[in-house]
């Protein structure tokens, strides 16, 4: 009978340890041998062979062991340890990629439940491709960052030579297949079938359909994103490998082995801060840093802000008739300021300017005198400088 | 009644706040003069240790705040790795470099150790790191030159030493498993 599905994750969690042993032996190995088993087994005083065997974590062959693939998977994903695929393991994908996306181009007006299941084995294939991408080159990350830090002080030669094979066997492959300006690269496929798909997922009539394409649009878009990180990384930092294992240095050995697990490490016993409470003497200077940030200063006008007034309306008939009642007016601009400040006890500027749109009124008979002399009048914010106008008689 | 030196109350301020006091301080002179008094009075008054080199002093203890000395030993890592990887003597970008906010969040932005930088609450983005370089500042352990830019005390080296030792320790190991 089969275990729980929760008794099985038990058993994981209670002996990852000795799992991860034996993970490391089939990983050196090729398999787990019947008397490496016994020894983990002994080493950790554990019993488990039996419940390896039924729960399906371990099949063996002939008289040795080896992990189902699903648990190995599942152990390297966990402990972020992959080592890296020689490239035609992943170019593989090259093809099959291809090949899918191509049959759903040439039959898109075929069979539509064909065409479904084409577009989810392909969204498939571009998901497993761009996983293996990534743990690939975590695997080459950390077999190169072990050349740079050394730990095993080899000597230069044998390094360049471990570099060189690193390089030309896993790094050069894997970003050919990665180079978007390589025609052949995934990378260029998967631009094409992203093209494709683009169009399909705004034109279709099918709604599931179209759906589906927009599914595995937005899969090409992100995979394009991991891609380019890992190109990058490439690059940046595995193509020129030789370059950086010519110089060595004690202190990045040290930082190699202490980025891996920074957990494992007890750092420099640096001392605590005393707490900082509302009258000690670090207040004053903490509060002055926090508000320092803010303090780049910048020019600010302070526009005053003025009452609402209520709207004012020009009775032009009335002050019409006032000001041909005072006729003749020997300074028309005089007679405004003080008609208004008669009126409201000042002379606004704002009422001002509209009272002495009076002077374009037709029937008045307007006159300059030869005196050019300019007349100051005062408002209330400001004093203005007019000239001298009078108003003899009705026109 | 004993004498203490002059700034006495603002070295032990300094120090019990974590201070590295460094040498271009006048108190480091202080320090210096009066050491067998100050490393006495740090392991009486308190339990703590004094550690006084050519360029610096701070105190240690048990009572050590493990999460901001990992979060500053991961700083310095990266920063040691990416500069290398960038054809840079780390050591002497340590040692005289002058460096900007924005060539700091490039470094980091674009290092491989992106899963590890993204699960560091005080690494993870632009304004995280600014936060430790402000603790580090408080330490002492940077120098603000202006708003946006620092350079690095010699501070520094209680870090480089800690990888040093991790260095030797698993080479050491290495080579009995040999």
């Amino acid at each position: 009978m089969r275990a729980e599905p929760k008794t099985i994750l038990r058993f994981l969690f209670e002996y990852f340890e000795p799992l991860r042993d034996l993970l490391e032996a089939q990983t050196t190995d090729g398999l787990i041998r019947k008397e490496i088993l016994k020894a983990v087994c002994e080493s950790r005083s554990v019993s488990i062979q039996n419940q390896l065997m039924e729960y399906k974590i371990l099949r063996s062959i002939n008289e040795d062991f080896e992990f189902h693939s699903v648990y190995k998977n599942l152990i390297e994903f966990i402990i972020s340890e992959f080592r890296p695929l020689l490239p035609e393991t992943i170019e593989k994908y090259n093809s099959s990629i291809y090949k899918l996306f191509q049959k759903i181009r040439d039959d898109a007006d075929g069979d539509k439940e064909i065409l479904k299941q084409r577009i989810t084995d392909l969204g498939s294939e571009i998901r497993t491709f761009a996983e293996l991408v990534e743990r690939n080159t975590i695997g080459l990350l950390k077999e190169t960052r072990n050349i740079k830090a050394n730990i095993e002080k080899v000597d230069y030669k044998e390094k360049i030579i471990r570099a060189s094979r690193w390089i030309d066997e896993y790094i050069v492959p894997l970003n050919k297949i990665l180079d978007a300006n390589h025609s052949e690269s995934v990378t260029n496929k998967l631009n094409d079938v992203g093209q494709f798909v683009n169009i399909k997922r705004l034109g279709l009539e099918d709604e599931q359909l179209r759906l589906q394409f927009e599914q595995l649009y937005q899969l090409v878009i992100s995979t394009n994103d991991t891609l380019l990180k890992q190109s990058r990384i490439l690059t940046t930092e595995l193509l020129p490998l030789i370059d950086r294992i010519r110089t060595e240095s004690i202190i990045l050995t040290g930082w190699i082995e202490f980025l891996e697990k920074p957990e494992k490490y007890s750092t420099p016993p640096i001392l605590k801060s005393a707490k900082v409470f509302a009258y000690s003497e670090d207040v004053f200077l903490n509060t002055k840093e926090f508000f320092e940030q803010f303090s780049k200063e910048e020019t600010i006008f302070l526009d005053e802000a003025e009452l609402p007034r209520e709207k004012w309306i020009f009775n032009k008939k009335y002050y019409k008739s006032r000001l041909k009642e005072s006729l003749p007016v020997t300074d028309f601009f005089s007679w405004c300021g003080q008609t208004l400040a008669d009126e409201y006890g000042k002379t606004e500027t704002h009422k001002f300017f509209e009272l002495i749109n009076l002077i374009f009124e037709n029937d008045l008979d307007l006159t300059f005198g030869e005196n050019t002399e300019a007349i100051k009048l005062k408002m209330d914010k400001t004093t203005i400088k007019f000239p001298k106008i009078s108003i003899i008689k009705n026109g | 009644m004993a004498e203490y030196p002059t700034h006495h109350r603002e070295i032990v301020d300094g120090l019990l706040g974590g201070r590295f006091i460094l040498h271009s301080d006048k108190l480091f002179d202080e320090i210096k003069e009066r050491e067998d008094f100050y490393k006495s009075f740090f392991l009486q008054s308190f339990g703590y240790t004094l550690k006084i080199t050519q360029q610096y002093a701070y105190v240690s203890s048990d009572e050590s705040n493990e999460t901001l000395s990992r979060d500053f030993s991961i700083f310095f890592a990266i920063l040691c790795y990416e500069l290398d990887k960038s054809g840079k003597n780390f050591l002497d970008e340590l040692e005289y470099g002058y460096y900007e906010y924005s060539q700091i969040d490039s470094l980091f932005e674009n290092s491989s150790y992106s899963e590890l930088i993204a699960t560091n609450n005080k690494l993870k983005d632009s304004n995280a790191r600014k936060n430790l370089l402000n603790d580090m500042s408080r330490r002492n352990i940077i120098e603000k030159e202006s708003d946006d830019t620092f350079t690095i005390t010699p501070a520094y080296k209680v870090f480089t030493e800690f990888a040093e030792e991790i260095a030797k320790s698993r080479t050491k190991d290495n080579l009995q498993k040999q």
